[in-house]
């Protein structure tokens, strides 16, 4: 049976190359039908925020790339409510739908849940 | 299950701790290298955070000499065999980069 | 043990110094190292460009002596390398970019060669950030 990798992503999306970074690792699982999971904690819940524009620092916009996950087969979606909470972000509102609002408790026992973790 | 986290960022002006604190389970543990050793500086709100928590908790070794503070009795320095110990001893490990 | 290390951190990074003590800690336990797996910053250790001063710690260096020695599979992720301006000779030449900045005992790949990692080892220890 396949381990599966949780990668967590913390960083805002145009913070250098690392949101975009974090999500090639998962696209990359999701690609060799492994079982990856993928949690948005602290800043990386702005990478969910709705109505970016990354063309405006001539970004690419990450929402495709998102949005491409549940085809890739990663399903396993998550971010922090505290996060997003904090900062004044609404979950409901996010370009994500299929992401899970997770408590601090919820993530302990995701975590524990997979094989091996990345938190970048 | 049970999972090392490792800390490798000065808990001062950066949100690691405070969010590896938060997700940390009973069964973890945790392991400060780098800038993290200076959360043992005694007398600040991060020592203070991590006596009351009551973790296992590990610093490296050359991390804290370095810096010439303290292992308080409540942490555990360790060498790099016992680093590669530790992470065999715990399910997996989690490095906040 | 079979241990997967995955390095995110630029040379220069103190986190990159700690990998490669805790990779050689590794192997005098006994334990097995399936593959070195070099992504973000972290493909700047296997730069053959990078310059250390004669008084400092030139990493780069050690982690070659250390791969080689011991012929472990030593990967750096290809999209990261590129990003960065490591190439190697058939990237350079593919690119039409001067500079040759990574060879043996390097080899550029996929992410798959991390996730072919994970699968076999069973630690995965990632160092990086600071």
């Amino acid at each position: 049976m396949a381990k599966s990798l949780l990668i967590i992503s913390r960083q805002a999306p145009w913070s250098g190359p690392n949101a975009r970074e974090a999500l090639d690792i998962v696209l990359a699982g999701g690609a060799f039908d492994l079982p990856i999971g993928l949690l948005f904690l602290d800043d990386g819940v702005f990478q969910l925020a709705a109505k970016q524009d990354a063309k405006a620092l001539q970004q690419k916009d990450l929402s495709a790339n998102l949005q491409a996950l549940p085809m890739f087969g990663v399903e396993e979606l998550f971010v922090c409510a505290d996060s997003a909470a904090e900062r004044g972000l609404d979950p409901s509102a996010f370009s994500l739908e299929e992401a899970l609002a997770l408590t601090a408790h919820d993530i302990t026992a995701l975590i524990d849940r997979y094989d091996q973790v990345i938190t970048l | 299950m049970s999972t090392l986290h490792v800390l490798s960022h000065s808990p001062f002006g950066d949100d690691r701790l405070t969010s590896c604190l938060r997700v940390i389970g009973a069964n973890d543990a945790l392991l400060l290298t780098g800038d993290a050793a200076y959360a043992l500086q005694p007398g600040t709100a991060p020592f203070s955070a991590l006596n009351t928590r009551g973790l296992n908790l590990f610093v490296l070794a050359e991390d804290i000499q370095a810096r010439s503070i303290e292992t308080p009795d409540w942490a555990k320095a360790i060498d790099y065999p016992a680093f590669v110990d530790l992470s065999i001893h715990y399910d997996k490990v989690n490095s906040w980069l | 043990m079979k241990f997967a290390i995955a390095l995110f951190s630029a040379a220069h990074a103190p986190s990159s110094r700690r990998a490669l003590l805790f990779a050689q800690a590794a192997l005098a336990g006994g334990h097995e190292i399936v593959r070195l797996f070099f992504y973000q910053d972290g493909v700047y250790n296997a730069s053959s460009s990078v310059v250390t001063p004669q008084d400092e710690l030139d990493l780069p260096k050690q982690w070659r002596a250390f791969v080689s020695e011991h012929q472990l599979d030593g990967v750096v992720c290809i999209a990261a390398a590129l990003r960065r301006g490591v190439l190697n000779e058939e990237e350079a030449g593919r690119y039409q970019r001067d500079a040759v900045a990574v060879g043996a005992p390097w080899e550029l790949s996929g992410l798959g060669q991390l996730h072919d990692a994970v699968q076999d080892a069973d630690r995965l220890i990632c160092f990086g950030g600071a």
